[in-house]
């Protein structure tokens, strides 16, 4: 089911993640990051430029994720939706989900750098990497159900994916995030 | 004891406190489909009160109540007989429908952040204006705000003076002034055609405003 989490693709979280790896510790690569998510946020902590350049990926990462649901609303709430638009909006939210594995290693937390992450993430660690392994599942079934092009399953998955990032944000997203 | 105040115009008050606290209650516990739907029935409470305002009983006609800066004055200057609202108590509550109303519109074209909610209308602009939209939502609050501290201020500041203004608005019943003109009731058949209409308008922008917003 996560097989498309994996893969040798080379995202910008992921070379950092590797870059970090390197200075830091020799374990975690982006194919490790995909088998577990636990695994990615045990790693570290990531320090100095690392941990910045992290945080700046997750913020342009989540925002990208922000602005395409947006649009994606907007298409699905209307009556006739631009399917290539939809498809499209589909696969980068699931590429992007991928990439949020890399996203939250330790050290990247608000006592580093302002960020809306809360520092709960990393004093529960296992909840918070089953609820992105959620989100990541939630959007890989909106990204299949967009290929399929059958409107009401799009639908459902769209609003499932939404539940799925709203139950992380919920928890462990601060409100002053801007 | 007579009355000043009909249900109607008693019932407008209480819910529209309520779905206030509500509202602000429910989008900082992650309740934004919540905080919509009280939106919307705040939406409803409003254009009832407009419609009321025009066809209700006398105290809660603007016709009456609403009165020009002379009568402010007057009134200031202790030259006014009456019941309902006082010429300066009416500037307060048109300020209160006013930023009310605004605060309603703001959130009817705004979008959460994550683009999971949206209001109803926000289908009528672009991303960028209901992501504005939903700052200055969040911003107006407290101009909302502001009002009703000056609304409660004003209530206990007239119970120091010895005028207990919270009862009437629970029972609709005070003692009146000599010279004061009796309340005229309205007729409750037309406050449910007002609440029908207003439901009905509230419907219709729940549905985006067809065939605007479709």
């Amino acid at each position: 089911m996560l097989a498309a989490c994996g893969g040798p693709q080379t995202s910008q979280a992921n070379n950092a993640q590797s870059n970090i790896s390197n200075d830091a510790q020799p374990a975690p690569t982006a194919n490790a990051s995909t088998t577990s998510n636990a695994m990615v946020m045990l790693a570290g902590p990531v320090k100095g430029q690392d941990a910045v350049r992290i945080m700046h990926e997750r913020h342009e990462g989540m925002e990208t994720i922000g602005k395409t649901t947006k649009a994606l609303k907007r298409e699905l709430d209307g009556s006739s939706p631009d399917m290539a638009k939809v498809r499209a909006g589909a696969a980068q939210i699931a590429d992007l989900s991928r990439k949020a594995s890399g996203w939250f290693p330790a050290g990247t937390g608000p006592d580093v750098g302002k960020t809306g992450a809360k520092p709960e993430i990393w004093q529960n660690e296992q909840d918070f990497a089953t609820k992105l392994r959620a989100f990541q599942e939630a959007a890989n079934a909106f990204n299949a159900a967009a290929a399929s092009g059958d409107v009401n399953a799009i639908k459902a998955k769209f609003g499932e994916m939404g539940q799925a990032c709203k139950a992380c944000h919920d928890k462990y997203r601060s409100e002053m995030h801007h | 004891m007579q009355q000043v105040w009909d249900l109607p115009v008693r019932l407008v008050h209480w819910l529209l406190a309520a779905l206030i606290a509500f509202s602000w209650w429910s989008v900082h516990n992650h309740h934004t489909d919540w905080h919509i739907w009280s939106g919307c029935a705040i939406l409803t409470l409003l254009i009832f009160r407009l419609l009321w305002g025009f066809l209700g009983s006398s105290t809660a006609r603007f016709a009456t109540f609403v009165r020009g800066p002379k009568h402010v004055l007057g009134y200031l200057r202790g030259r006014w007989i009456g019941i309902g609202h006082t010429p300066l108590g009416a500037l307060s509550v048109l300020a209160l429908f006013a930023v009310v109303a605004v605060q309603v519109g703001l959130g009817l074209v705004a979008q959460d952040e994550d683009g999971i909610y949206a209001g109803p209308l926000s289908r009528l602009v672009s991303s960028d204006t209901s992501d504005a939209a939903r700052d200055i939502h969040e911003l107006w609050f407290n101009v909302v705000l502001a009002l009703i501290v000056m609304h409660v201020a004003a209530i206990l500041f007239y119970r120091l003076k010895g005028k207990r203004l919270t009862r009437p608005m629970i029972t609709g019943r005070a003692a009146i002034a000599p010279g004061a003109q009796p309340m005229r009731p309205g007729k409750w058949w037309v406050a449910a055609i007002c609440l029908a209409v207003s439901i009905g308008i509230v419907r219709w922008v729940i549905a985006g405003a067809p065939p605007f917003g479709t």
